[in-house]
This record gives structure tokens, C-alpha cells and sequence, in this order.
């Protein structure tokens, strides 16, 4: 009965629906390395741009913008000028956002390690030479009045905001203050970060009070205080499985230069077993971008090099360097099938965002904007780009058909696949999980924790 | 020189004492040094023999204990478990940990027929793969056991017991037991004091803690059985033997102890050699010196005896040197009192010479003079009988013959005078030539028959002489080789330089003289001419060595005589005076 009563009050406390105030905790098991717009380098630094920073658009599921610090937008010249008018937005310094800072903000934004980035420069007027630094001149970017700035592009492209949805496309005030939901009150550090609600954000005062960043073990969650955290790597994962559990083969050196090799590579992970034991709340993927970014065209009728090599074996020796945010379990598992196909493997871990070219690499990648087009695009540059795979991403990007685009992306996608430099694995969700009492926590297509509209139970 | 090498003779003696110690005392200490040596180097070599067999005798007492524990856990889990677990996909998963933690086995692994992993506790990420395991060459219970580690898997030495039997009617292969990495053999290491490590030859890897030196040991051939090996500067004493076809365990102990504590027993051993030897040297010099030592004085005191020095001849020793010492200095005092019996003598001689030459040389005068008085008184007795005229003439013939003979014997008192009262001689640079030519000058007149020939050397140095002393000398030889020569014949004077100084000849053709007379002729109040009183050449010697030189002669019969001084040409120890002789 006591049981049943304690269950009714707490249902009925969440049915009262959100409420303001309260603290939420989240135990990280790295802390971030900048406070700064830039590239995310693991889950900490993508909660941390989340909580602090604001973007001018977002990007819904279909890769479409959806306003952030820019209310409005509208275009002309067939497609390639448009016009973005802000919202009347602070920063958390007190000052107004204004264009000049949107404009400052992007051009800091187009000199990044971003793939968004280098997108928009592709396709921006004097963008190329500008991302080059051979010209301090942007004749794509200006600004018509405090309120509204304009950008021109060569081409007319199907999405041509959508790169600004990029964390590093973050803007900040001209003494360095974001526009997030939340305020650091403290640096960031070692030890975590703390930071408490923006009453002036764009879309309003967030529900919780304080959000607490803390750095520790990643199996407790623990502080040192003794009060357990509310978002933990122990609790059930949050869906959905946005991260893409890849391998990521070196093309140029032996034994994985073969392409057969690189092929019975990928065939031999059983996939669904992997997703099954080894990752809690995984899916097996054999296509590299999610079902909701790009649905997968349908299983080739060719018989998979499994089925065909008999016996499959792969002789060789490789060094496999593992991201920190890998399961143990799971990479374990990677090695094992690559073991059983013939390859001495050594395993060495490696921080999660050094990903470097010409090595070998397990990894869990999540797109930096959830767009299809640019996710592409960012594993192409991943593979060292793929000569077909350029050009029919950019004739892609002119297609702005929807349909079109998508089935053009879907080939584009078969054909990275298909040089089985990068091999999808599995799908996972990002390795936190709520304690009960914690509502509203949303994790984005990009990996990024939103804790903007949680709210916890007094 | 004389003196220098009666001093080598001494130290030869003493040298020669000091070998004998040397060699008597050496070989038996390089003997003991070298008995000690290999004797504490052979019980090192045996103690570290010995630990090294104990080491691998405790590898493979550890290795058969785990096999036992783990073939009985294996056997118990066949029995009783394995053939009564359902087979399911998810209790396949965790079946192998389940019994693994439940019967104490670390490692755990479940296989069917066709080496499928169906349930591992120490790789769950290869169920559903091939085992990826092998077997270590010559052993079935010694196995290269793939386990999970960090993002990966690795190869680890492992002791397991295999067992077949059925899960649910399925014929399944259970293989279990217990790691033999670097744990163990760290715990094996630490338990020995020696470091234990495992070698497989045939995989080319070593099986050892993260520290330990083994494993840097790159080319390592474990079949030998034992021997040393270089890491690192380092050099090992190790021992092997085989757990398989392929696995060898190995043991080390650092081989540098061994060789600091057999150093260090050499070195203590030498330094005990070395201080005995330089205690053997202590006492025989100290014994050599006793020895010697008496010896050596022994032998200055009979030099000192040999220049006539016949006082202080005692010499302290207790042995027979000691007698030896006693006899000489009895010999000594006998000599001593022989020569003053001698002396004594010789002065009653030349006393009773000197009376009788005294008597004689006065009896001359007297006699004469007694007979002129006789002469006169007889005469005077006579006188009334004769005429004054013949006493007056015998008168002064009596009286002049009287009075000659007193002139005789003040002559003969002057010269006994001058020889008693020889005045030191007064030194001055002096020019021989020009003494000579003056002393010739002097005697010139009165050698009418003689020649005198002169044979002066020229640049000769001046010599330091009392210029009326020398002068005296030469004319006393001068006079007696005038004497020598009545009836004529040659006087040859000449200077030459010598080696210690100037040499002055005085030489005659007279008759010579005999042996006897030479060995005499300096002997005072000697001599073989009439009327001489013999203190002639008594003189000349005196001033001669007055001057600090010495006098020879050379004569023969007929064959004439040479008197040679010679004299130094550097000032003495006679007084001088810058100006000349007084």
C-alpha cells in the first residue's frame, strides 16, 4: 500500500507537468576542453555548447532550418542571396545581439576545423579564398542594419543555411559571452562546471536553475559531496541511438589497401549480435547515416563477400586505435571478429576527437549538423574523399528537389559505403540516461544532450 | 769511494736479507690468497647453483599445483554443471563466468566441437568466433589463452585442464584454469629473490613482470641449460629448463653479486696478504737492520782502527755478532796497548839515539879540548925549563883548537835548537820558480865541480808556502846532494805539475843509497855523512808536511838519488798571510 501510495504521489507530481527551479547534475567522465564556439571534441564539450552557446538557425529532422537567434529569413535571386533577420536576443553579458556580432561570428565560424564550415565556404561568394586566408574580404556575408545580414552565394544550393546550425557557427558577444540557455558561473575545469539558468534566451527561461557539469569516474557518478547525479553512464540511455559506432580503415597501407580486404573486413562483424550483447541500447547499422537522415535504399541482391570468400581470412598486422568513448565491450568485440578473420590486432586507446587521417580508427561519430548533404560530406572528408563521392556530392547540393536530393544522397551514401573505408557498425545513444524524477532531456540527431526544457521533481 | 763501497756492501748484505724475508714469505701468502679465493668462489658458485634450482624446482611445483586445481575445478564443472545448464543464447553468454567465478577459475572457456567459443569468462567478446587460443608446443596444459584486455584482446600464458563433455546432448570442450603471466611469475620472483620468467621459443616471447630485465633479453636461447647473459650492462646468472617442446622457464639472479662478493673476497684477501706481506717487510727490515747493523758498525770501527783510531771500539750486539764485536774490540785494545808499549819504546830509542848522538857529538868537541888543556898546563908545568917563546906558541895553538870546538859545539846546540823549535809555517802564494832560482843562487858558489841543471816548468800555479820554511828545505837537499857529489857530478832541480799540486825534484849523481839507509834516512839524528847530526831531512819531512805534503825519494847505489816533494797547490789549513811570509 505504502508502495502503491509513494508510486500514485509520484506519478501524480509528474503529472503536474514542468516546473521551474532545481539543479541537475551530470556526470561526465571527461571534462570539456573549451568554452569557446568550436568543433565539439567528445560528449562533454557538445553538452557544454548546448548549455552555453546559441546558433543563429537549428536544424529540424529533415534537415530543415528552424529559427534560433534568427527569427526570419527569406531569399532571392533564385536562391542565392538570403536574408536573415535576428531575433531581439541578449548575450549574457547584457549586450543585444546584433549582426555585426552574427557576422563576426561567422567569419570565425568559416576558418574552423568545421565540415560545415567548409561547406559554406565552397559555396559562398569569396568564401574559398576567404576559409584560404588570401583574401580578408567576404563579399558573401554583409550586413543591411543591426537587425538583418545577408548572404550571397555562387551557386542557388538545396540547403544553404543549414551549415550554420553548427556549434562552431556558435555567436558570441565581443567580450566572448555566449547566448545559451545557460550562464557559466564558473570556468570550466578538471573538475566540471557550473552554470545557472539565462532569464533573456531567445526562447525563454529554461526550467532548471542550476546545471552542474561533474567530472568523474564514469561508472559512479558520484560527487564528492555525496549527492548522486541525476544524468549518469549507468542509467538507461537516452534514445535514440544517434551515434554511429564506425571503423575507420587506412586505404594506403597493407594489409587494408586491398579493397577485398577492407570488404571481408566489414562483412565479418556480425552486426546484430555486436548491438545485441556488447551495446546496451544499440542498433546494428549497415548504413552510415541514421534511418531519420537518410532512409537506406534497399539490401543489394549481390551476394556479400562473406558468403563468397571461402575460407575469409585477412593476413596482416594493424594497429587499431580506439576513441575513449568506444565501449570497451564493443571495441573488445570489433577485435575479436578482425582476430578470427586472420588480422593480428593491437588495440590502443586514443582521445576520442584526435581522429587523424591514414590511421586506422574505431570510433563513435555523430554529424556535426543533422543534415544529410553536410553528414555526407563530413564522412568523405573522413574517408580522405573519395574522388566520385566529391563530385556527386556537390552536383547533390545543387539539387533542390527534395526527392531528388535524397535519392542522389542515398547513391552518394552506397558508393562511401561501398569503398569500405568506413565501415558502419552499430548504432548507440549517447551514453547517459536520467534518473527518474528528470523529465524533458532530449538528445539531438548531432549528440548533443538538450537540457534546455528539462525539468526535474522537487 | 772506499767508504761508498763498504755502504753497498752494507745494503747488499741488508737487501740481500730483505729477499730472503721477501721470498721466503710471499709464495705462501699468494698461495693463501689464491686458496681463499677459489675456495669462497666455488661456495658462491654452488649457493647461486643451488638458488637457481630451487627457483625453477618453485615454477614447476607453482605450474603442477595450478594444473591440479585446475583439472579438478574442470572435471567438477563436467561433472556436475555443464551437462545440466540448458543451453540457451543468453545463458550461453554467461555461463562460462557464472561457473568460472564459482569454482575459482579465472579463465574459463566453453568450445564446441568445431572450436566455437560458446561461453567465455575471459574473452565473452569472441562467443560465436572461432578460439582464437594456441597450444604451447609439447604441453597440452600450457596454453597462449586469448583475454579481453582494455579495447582489445591479448595473448596470455596460460595453465588450464581440458575436459570433454555434453551441454544439453551438444558435445562441448571445457577448458579452464589459471593465468601464468606476469603476476605469478612477479610473485615467484619476489617469493625467490631471483627473477623467474618463461621463454617460448618457438612464439619468440618472453613471459615475465613489466620490470624485469628478462624480458629484455632480446636473442635468448634458453637450451643450453645455463649460463650468463648481458642486459643492459648488467650481466645474469641464469638456469633453464623445459615445461614443454617450446616453453622454457628461466631464472636469473644478477651475476654482478656475485662477482662483488667474490671481488670483495679477493680484494679482502689480497689486502690480508698484502698487510702480512708489509708486516713479513716490517720485521725483516727490523731484523736485517740488527742484523746488519752491527755488521756494518763492525766494519766502520775496523776502518776507524786501519787510520789509527783505536778508542770507542765497542759495539752493541747479543748474538754472535755480538761475540764477533767482543773479539774486535779485544783485538783492538791488545793493538792499542801494543802500540803504546811500542811508542813508549820507540821514545826510550830515540831518547837513548838522541843521548847517544848527544854523547857523541859533544864527545868530538870535548875530547880535543880536554887534550888542549892538558897540553897547556904540562906546558905551563914545563915553562921555567922552557922558553916562553914555545909556550906561547903552544898556548895559541891549544887555544884555538879550544876555541874551534866551541864554535863546533855551539853549532851543534844552534841546530838541536832549531830542530826543537820548528815554527808553524806561514802560507803565502808562492812562486816556485823564483824560489828555486833564488835558493841555486845561494849554492852556486860552492859547487865548483858540480853542474846544476834546472828543469822549471812553465805556468806553474803559485803554491801556498812559507817562502823562507820551503826555502830552508830545498836548500838542506841542495846542500846534501852538493855533499853527496865531492867529486863532482850533476844537481838536476825541476818543477812539474802533478795531480795534487806542484812536484819539486831535487836530484844527484852521488853514490845512492842502500835500502837500509833509505828507509832510515828521515829517522832524526840519522845519518851517514861525517859530522852530520842526522836533522837535516828530519827537518826538510817536517816542513814539508807542515805544508800539508809529502816527500819520497827514489835512490839506488850509484845510481844517485831524487828527493820529490810535492805540494799541494790549493791553500791548507796553515795560516796565510795575503802579503808574503814574514
Amino acid at each position: 500500500v505504502l508502495a502503491l501510495a509513494l508510486g500514485a504521489g509520484r506519478s501524480a507530481r509528474s503529472a503536474l507537468g514542468p516546473r521551474y527551479g532545481g539543479e541537475l547534475r551530470i556526470a561526465l567522465a571527461e571534462a570539456a576542453t573549451s568554452v569557446e564556439p568550436s568543433m565539439p571534441r567528445g560528449t562533454a564539450d557538445r553538452i557544454l555548447a548546448g548549455l552555453v552557446h546559441e546558433t543563429l538557425l537549428g536544424v529540424d529532422d529533415d534537415g530543415r532550418p528552424r529559427p534560433a537567434l534568427v527569427q526570419s529569413w527569406a531569399s532571392a535571386a533564385d536562391g542565392r542571396e538570403w536574408t536573415l533577420r535576428l531575433a531581439p536576443a541578449t548575450f549574457h553579458d547584457g549586450a543585444p545581439v546584433g549582426s555585426a556580432d552574427a557576422v563576426r561570428g561567422l567569419r570565425r565560424f568559416l576558418r574552423s576545423e568545421s565540415a560545415a564550415a567548409a561547406h559554406l565556404a565552397r559555396v559562398l561568394e569569396g568564401g574559398d579564398e576567404y576559409r584560404r586566408r588570401s583574401s580578408e574580404a567576404l563579399a558573401g556575408l554583409t550586413t543591411l542594419d543591426d537587425a538583418r545580414l545577408v548572404l550571397r552565394f555562387r551557386v542557388s544550393t538545396a540547403v544553404p543555411l543549414a551549415a550554420l546550425a553548427s556549434p562552431a557557427a556558435a555567436i558570441v558577444s565581443g567580450r566572448g559571452a555566449g547566448a545559451g540557455p545557460f550562464v557559466p558561473t564558473t570556468p570550466p575545469s578538471g573538475r566540471g562546471l557550473r552554470a545557472t539558468a539565462f532569464g533573456r534566451h531567445v526562447r525563454g527561461r529554461p526550467f532548471l536553475d542550476v546545471v552542474r557539469l561533474i567530472v568523474g569516474p564514469a561508472d559512479r557518478g558520484a560527487r564528492s559531496d555525496g549527492a548522486d547525479a541525476d544524468v549518469t553512464s549507468t542509467a538507461p540511455p537516452l534514445p535514440p541511438a544517434t551515434g554511429l559506432l564506425l571503423l575507420l580503415l587506412d586505404p594506403a597501407a597493407p594489409p587494408l589497401a586491398s579493397g577485398r580486404a577492407r570488404a571481408l573486413i566489414a562483412a565479418s562483424v556480425d552486426r546484430a549480435q555486436l548491438a545485441r550483447h556488447f551495446l546496451p541500447g544499440g542498433e546494428p547499422a549497415e548504413a552510415l547515416l541514421a534511418p531519420t537522415l537518410l532512409p537506406p535504399l534497399p539490401p543489394p541482391s549481390a551476394p556479400s563477400p562473406r558468403a563468397t570468400a571461402s575460407p575469409a581470412s585477412v593476413a596482416g598486422r594493424v594497429v587499431l586505435r580506439v576513441a575513449s568513448d568506444v565501449p570497451q565491450s564493443a571495441s573488445q568485440r570489433v577485435v575479436a571478429h578482425l582476430t578470427a578473420l586472420g588480422l593480428e590486432v593491437q588495440a590502443i586507446p586514443a582521445p576520442a576527437a584526435a581522429v587523424a587521417a591514414g590511421q586506422p580508427r574505431l570510433l563513435v561519430w555523430y554529424p556535426e549538423v543533422a543534415e544529410a548533404g553536410l553528414a555526407l560530406e563530413e564522412l568523405a572528408a573522413l574517408a580522405g574523399w573519395p574522388a566520385p563521392v566529391r563530385t556527386a556530392l556537390e552536383a547533390a547540393d545543387a539539387v533542390r528537389d527534395f526527392d531528388r536530393r535524397r535519392a542522389e544522397l542515398q547513391r552518394i551514401e552506397e558508393t562511401l559505403r561501398g569503398t569500405h573505408v568506413l565501415v558502419p557498425l552499430a548504432r548507440l545513444p549517447l551514453p547517459l540516461g536520467g534518473r527518474s524524477g528528470v523529465h524533458a532531456l532530449r538528445v539531438t540527431a548531432s549528440g548533443a544532450l538538450v537540457v534546455e526544457n528539462a525539468w526535474v521533481e522537487p | 769511494v772506499s767508504r761508498l763501497s763498504e755502504g753497498r756492501r752494507g745494503q747488499g748484505l741488508r737487501g740481500r736479507l730483505l729477499a730472503a724475508f721477501v721470498l721466503v714469505a710471499v709464495p705462501p701468502l699468494l698461495l693463501f690468497a689464491v686458496f681463499v679465493i677459489a675456495l669462497v668462489s666455488d661456495r658462491l658458485e654452488r649457493a647461486a647453483r643451488q638458488r637457481l634450482g630451487q627457483g625453477l624446482d618453485g615454477v614447476r611445483a607453482r605450474v603442477g599445483r595450478l594444473q591440479r586445481e585446475a583439472d579438478a575445478a574442470v572435471a567438477a564443472i563436467v561433472r556436475d554443471k555443464v551437462s545440466a545448464t540448458p543451453i540457451s543464447d543468453d545463458n550461453a553468454r554467461n555461463a562460462a563466468a557464472e561457473l568460472g567465478a564459482s569454482h575459482g577459475l579465472p579463465l574459463l572457456e566453453i568450445v564446441d566441437g568445431s572450436g566455437r567459443v560458446l561461453s567465455s569468462r575471459h574473452w565473452p567478446a569472441g562467443v560465436g568466433l572461432p578460439e582464437g587460443d594456441h597450444e604451447v608446443a609439447g604441453t597440452s596444459d600450457l596454453r597462449w589463452e586469448t583475454i579481453a584486455e582494455d579495447y582489445g584482446a591479448a595473448e596470455r600464458l596460460a595453465v588450464v585442464a581440458t575436459h570433454r563433455g555434453t551441454w544439453s546432448g551438444v558435445p562441448v570442450v571445457v577448458r579452464g584454469g589459471f593465468p601464468l603471466d606476469a603476476e605469478v611469475l612477479g610473485e615467484l620472483s619476489d617469493l625467490m629473490g631471483a627473477e623467474v620468467a618463461l621463454r617460448d621459443r618457438a612464439r619468440g616471447r618472453w613471459v615475465a613482470r613489466a620490470d624485469s630485465p628478462l624480458a629484455k633479453a632480446g636473442a635468448f636461447d634458453p637450451s643450453k641449460g645455463d649460463g650468463t647473459v648481458d642486459i643492459a650492462g648488467t650481466v645474469y646468472r641464469w638456469a633453464a629448463a623445459p615445461l614443454g617442446a617450446s616453453l622454457w622457464e628461466v631464472v636469473a639472479v644478477p651475476h654482478t653479486l656475485l662477482a662483488e662478493v667474490t671481488g670483495g673476497v679477493r680484494w679482502l684477501t689480497l689486502g690480508v696478504a698484502a698487510l702480512a706481506l708489509l708486516a713479513a717487510l716490517a720485521t725483516a727490515l727490523v731484523l736485517s737492520g740488527r742484523i746488519a747493523g752491527p755488521v756494518r758498525e763492525l766494519a766502520a770501527r775496523a776502518r776507524g782502527v786501519g787510520a789509527g783510531d783505536l778508542e770507542h771500539t765497542a759495539v752493541e750486539a747479543s748474538d754472535e755478532v755480538g761475540e764477533l764485536a767482543r773479539a774486535f774490540a779485544s783485538m783492538t785494545h791488545e793493538l792499542r796497548t801494543s802500540r803504546e808499549r811500542l811508542v813508549q819504546a820507540e821514545r826510550v830509542a830515540a831518547w837513548r839515539e838522541m843521548a847517544r848522538r848527544l854523547a857523541h857529538e859533544l864527545k868530538n868537541p870535548i875530547f880535543p879540548i880536554q887534550l888542549s888543556i892538558e897540553t897547556l898546563r904540562r906546558a905551563l908545568d914545563q915553562s921555567a925549563a922552557q922558553d916562553a917563546e914555545r909556550f906561547q906558541s903552544l898556548f895559541r895553538e891549544s887555544s884555538d883548537t879550544i876555541l874551534d870546538e866551541l864554535r863546533s859545539l855551539r853549532a851543534i846546540v844552534e841546530e838541536f835548537s832549531q830542530f826543537a823549535r820548528m815554527p808553524p809555517p806561514r802560507l803565502a802564494p808562492t812562486d816556485l820558480r823564483e824560489l828555486v832560482e833564488r835558493v841555486l843562487a845561494l849554492y852556486r858558489a860552492r859547487a865548483a865541480t858540480v853542474r846544476i841543471e834546472t828543469g822549471l816548468a812553465e805556468g806553474l800555479p803559485p803554491v801556498p808556502a812559507d817562502r823562507d820554511l820551503l826555502a830552508r828545505a830545498l836548500g838542506n837537499l841542495v846542500a846534501n846532494a852538493l855533499e853527496a857529489m865531492p867529486d863532482g857530478g850533476t844537481l838536476s832541480v825541476k818543477t812539474r805539475a802533478v795531480a795534487e799540486g806542484v812536484a819539486l825534484e831535487v836530484s844527484d849523481t852521488g853514490p845512492g843509497l842502500t835500502e837500509e839507509q833509505r828507509t832510515r834516512l828521515f829517522t832524526p839524528y840519522y845519518t851517514t855523512k861525517k859530522g852530520g847530526t842526522g836533522l837535516g831531512l828530519a827537518i826538510v819531512q817536517g816542513i814539508v808536511s807542515d805544508h800539508g805534503g809529502r816527500i819520497q825519494v827514489e835512490s839506488a847505489p850509484g845510481a844517485g838519488t831524487t828527493f820529490t816533494l810535492v805540494l799541494p797547490s790549493a791553500m791548507g789549513n796553515g795560516h796565510v798571510e795575503p802579503g808574503g811570509a814574514a
